[in-house]
């Protein structure tokens, strides 16, 4: 994981050749969230189907995190708070 | 003898006697009473509205406890993470704007759970429509990542430890607190199982 610190630019309008969904949500490895749980939370919050669902689940289970959407900084915020309702360990940042 | 959570037509079931029942409904309360939002609801959606407005656009430094991670809870902190690795002002604005709703989602998704479980009339049968089963199993997620907490249960390890002591014979408060957890976790395993249309457990 990233220990450098994220300054957030401004936004200015010369900077049109940002990438389109420049920021990201992520959710971290806990002990105690089921496997099965994190499935479900990624198929019912983001609609993602079954396999690509499980796929991330497998990520954050053995990478100890995984990016679980793209967006606007607004739209992170979104799907951050809604992780974190879950109970799911979750983050978001500007994406490096 | 429980039985774990099924679905029936268009609600989920479980068969919990009373003392189960009382277990799990006293760990719920002790879950919201940690997560009770700092505003009292006044009963009307708009009035709350208005409050936790007024919350979010006061200065930083008027906001209510807690706005220092390093005050926090263990548990409270991880229930409501910071939301930023490496930015802390980041982590501090999301807080300001959202703790207040992540509060008041979390306590509701509790009382759901707990009106469920004290509600029991007859056969010992838990019964939820499918919104009281997906707010029962965010209530049965924050109640047992508040016993984690308490039973120091960080890594994958610690729950293996956890597993282990199960397998013991010893009757201390140690072994019930990991009979518990672990009676939550079959609980949640089962309802998760129930919701996504197949059963994971017999």
């Amino acid at each position: 994981m990233s220990t450098a610190p994220v300054k957030e630019p401004e936004v200015i309008s010369d900077q049109s050749r940002e990438p389109a969904l420049p920021w990201i949500t992520l959710v971290w490895n806990d002990p105690v969230n089921l496997m099965s749980y994190v499935t479900y939370v990624f198929q019912s919050y983001f609609g993602y189907p079954r396999a690509q669902a499980e796929k991330l689940m497998m990520d954050v289970h053995t990478k100890g995190k995984a990016v679980v959407s793209h967006g606007t900084r607004e739209q992170m915020e979104t799907d951050c708070m809604a992780m974190q309702g879950f109970g799911l360990w979750s983050t978001f940042e500007k994406d490096q | 003898m429980a039985r774990a959570f099924r679905r029936k037509g268009e609600r989920y079931v479980a068969k919990l006697d009373e003392a189960e029942r009382m277990i799990v409904a006293g760990l719920m309360e002790q879950t919201r009473l940690l997560l009770a939002p700092e505003i009292p609801s006044t009963g009307d959606p708009f009035d709350d509205l208005v409050a936790s407005l007024e919350s979010s656009v006061s200065a930083p430094e008027t906001f209510p406890r807690g706005t220092d991670p390093g005050d926090r809870d263990p548990a409270l902190a991880r229930l409501l993470p910071d939301a930023h690795r490496a930015d802390p002002a980041v982590a501090a604005e999301f807080r300001r704007l959202t703790e207040q709703d992540l509060r008041r989602r979390k306590s509701d998704a509790l009382t759901v759970a707990i009106d469920a479980l004290r509600g029991v009339t007859e056969g010992d049968k838990v019964a939820v429509d499918h919104a009281g089963a997906q707010a029962f199993l965010v209530a049965l997620t924050d109640t047992r990542l508040l016993l984690a907490e308490r039973l120091g249960l960080h890594t994958e390890e610690d729950v293996e430890a956890l597993h282990a002591r199960l397998t013991d014979d010893a009757a201390d408060a140690a072994t019930y607190a990991a009979a518990v957890y672990e009676f939550h976790t079959w609980l949640q395993e089962s309802l998760v199982g129930a919701l996504m249309g197949r059963r994971l457990l017999p």
